[in-house]
């Protein structure tokens, strides 16, 4: 595994995330999402995955998140190989907050709803779930939207609403794909500012897929990629 | 919020194909409660104008199916069973089902043997009984009357013979209400059946047991070839009309069954195929595969149990407007019941989870990645 320095941020002995000559074949092998892949991440590092359309940035992340499993290869957490853990679903329940680009808001339910969704069906009681995302909403600085419906909110309204669904089950692993993509550029500083202030307030790691070069260069690290191999990662230019 | 809720709102995003699924399984389970109310019904109804007679065993002719049993002569018959020991009457009934005049519908005239125990349980609320067995007069049940609008003093037209209206009377039996009394002999003639009844009522005496019950029934078989001695719940089971209604009924709960959870796993797979990113966001979130079967089974019972209740509603409707069409007035009482109720809503359950199980699997198998990516 190649690890790069983190940029000034202080990094626990392990890794986070770490990929293990990670490849994502579809087709029989004949098309080549990724092919060996391998890199770690580390506590509280904030990574930015960029590169050009197609060549395996959100298939990256759908690995790292879990959603899908690798052809090859292996991927661990704080680590523990995860990628062949039969309760995929309770891991990244536990431990994973996604940020999508289009948001995927649940158009019939209020912002607060939206946010206690990844905690329903777990033990916590309701009461307890509705103070944590009333509380991540104010944080957002939503308080005075929480029964809003996503149609009537704004789109950087609507990704502090994700951003809050993301952080209910308090996980260590924050994964954005293109988070701010659908944002005009105050609405999107406004999102990328939050998402960098995760690391600073809760410690948390984000890895975020971006083609913005300007969100690249507040990473403490940029991996490229390229016909779905790394092209190079280190420090920002 | 929780899955209910969710479940709910989920529904409510596609109002008119959920009105749509939702009348669809409402018309089938009205059927169902329509069909089957009128079929219990008819069935009680029957029961309950011979138990009201206090009749014991009735004998009638053993192939016969007919709603009404085959007419046969009865004095020899007669005669065998008032021989049997605790056999205390033995009483004669003619039934038919005749029209009264042009414009009314048609009407179940009974003839009873006249001064016997049949016409005990009658309750006579206006005029007086026949004066004796020959007297060309009838007697209208509190519903004949209404029917008919005829009155103590009237007369009526039957088979072209004028019979004056001499009393009318209540019965706990609907049948009865609803019918046109006479005695045995008057009924005998007007039909041109001589001699003839459809069945012998036996009333048993007060000693009698349910061992002396059985025996009568074995004399009855071995001593009356062709004739057999049943209880009225018996002869209730063996009309043909009784098990055609009920065969229609279980046929229908069948169909509606099979239609009702064809339904449900359309509306639930479409439903699943226009959500399938949100599933794979769902997923993304951490839920388990048996939260999200547990939401679409949840979103199909929903729609299923909604549809049943809507179905009673709408089926208690039409069997009451079975009940006063012309035709059907005072013939039969569509029965309702509790556990009937909760069957149906039982049947919404079944058809419900049936029609959503495999679209809720389908559902709880996606690929989150590939469920991401679908347009």
């Amino acid at each position: 595994m190649t690890r790069a320095s983190a940029g000034g941020t202080a990094l626990a002995a392990e890794p986070i995330l770490g990929l293990r000559n990670v490849s994502l074949h579809f087709d029989d092998g004949r098309t080549k999402a990724l092919d060996g892949v391998d890199f770690a991440v580390d506590e509280g590092e904030f990574v930015a995955i960029a590169g050009p359309s197609g060549s395996g940035k959100s298939s990256l992340l759908n690995l790292i998140g879990a959603l899908d499993v690798p052809s090859a290869g292996e991927i661990f957490f704080r680590g523990a190989a995860y990628s062949g853990n039969a309760d995929l679903a309770a891991f990244r329940g536990r431990h994973i907050g996604f940020v999508f680009q289009s948001f995927h808001l649940i158009p019939t339910l209020t912002a607060l709803e939206n946010v206690m969704l990844p905690a329903l069906g777990r033990s916590w009681s309701a009461a307890a779930q509705r103070r944590r995302a009333e509380s991540l909403l104010a944080d957002m600085g939503l308080r005075d939207r929480l029964h809003s419906s996503p149609t009537t909110l704004s789109g950087g309204e609507r990704q502090r609403v994700a951003i809050a669904r993301a952080l209910i089950n308090e996980p260590s692993l924050i994964l954005a794909d293109e988070p701010t993509g659908s944002l005009d550029s105050a609405n999107a500083e406004q999102v990328l500012e939050f998402l960098v202030g995760l690391r600073a307030e809760k410690g948390l790691t984000v890895v975020m897929v971006t083609h913005d070069e300007g969100i690249s260069a507040r990473a403490d690290r940029v991996i490229r990629m390229r016909d779905g191999r790394i092209e190079r990662a280190g420090q920002p230019a | 919020m929780n899955l209910v809720s969710f479940a709910l709102g989920n529904l409510r995003r596609r109002p008119a194909r959920t009105a749509l699924t939702l009348s669809a399984i409402a018309l089938g389970i009205a059927a169902v409660v329509a069909l089957t109310s009128i079929a219990w019904g008819f069935e009680a109804s029957w029961q309950k104008a011979n138990d009201a007679r206090g009749t014991d065993l009735i004998v009638t002719r053993m192939a016969s199916q007919n709603a009404m049993p085959s007419p046969f002569a009865a004095a020899p018959v007669r005669e065998q069973l008032a021989r049997y020991p605790h056999v205390q009457e033995v009483a004669g009934l003619l039934s038919e089902m005749l029209s009264v005049g042009e414009d009314n519908p048609p009407i179940f005239v009974f003839g009873w043997a006249y001064g016997s125990y049949l016409w005990e349980h009658l309750k006579l609320l206006d005029g007086r009984w026949p004066a004796d067995r020959d007297e060309p007069a009838v007697l209208l049940g509190t519903l004949a009357a209404e029917l008919l609008h005829k009155g103590v003093g009237d007369r009526i037209e039957l088979e072209g013979r004028s019979f004056e209206v001499v009393g009318t009377f209540q019965s706990t039996a609907l049948v009865e209400n609803g019918a046109v009394l006479m005695t045995l002999d008057q009924a005998q003639a007007v039909t041109d059946k001589p001699g003839k009844v459809n069945v012998l009522n036996l009333k048993l005496d007060g000693q009698a047991t349910e061992a002396d019950a059985r025996f009568v029934k074995e004399q009855v078989r071995k001593a009356l070839p062709g004739y057999a001695a049943i209880t009225s719940g018996e002869l209730v089971s063996r009309n043909a009309v009784v098990r055609i209604a009920k065969a229609m009924s279980h046929v229908t709960i069948l169909i509606a069954g099979l239609v009702g959870a064809l339904i449900v796993f359309n509306t639930m797979l479409m439903s699943i195929n226009e959500r399938t990113r949100e599933i794979g966001v769902l997923q993304a979130l951490g839920w388990r595969r048996t939260t999200i079967m547990q939401l679409v089974i949840c979103e199909s019972l929903v729609l299923a149990l909604a549809g049943g209740l809507v179905g009673i509603a709408v089926g208690v409707l039409i069997a009451s407007g079975l009940e006063q069409a012309e035709l059907m007035r005072g013939k039969i009482a569509a029965i309702y019941s509790v556990p009937f109720f909760l069957s149906v809503l039982g049947l919404s359950v079944v058809l419900g989870v049936g029609g959503g199980l495999y679209p809720a699997h389908r559902a709880a198998r996606l690929s989150p990645a590939q469920a991401l990516r679908h347009e």
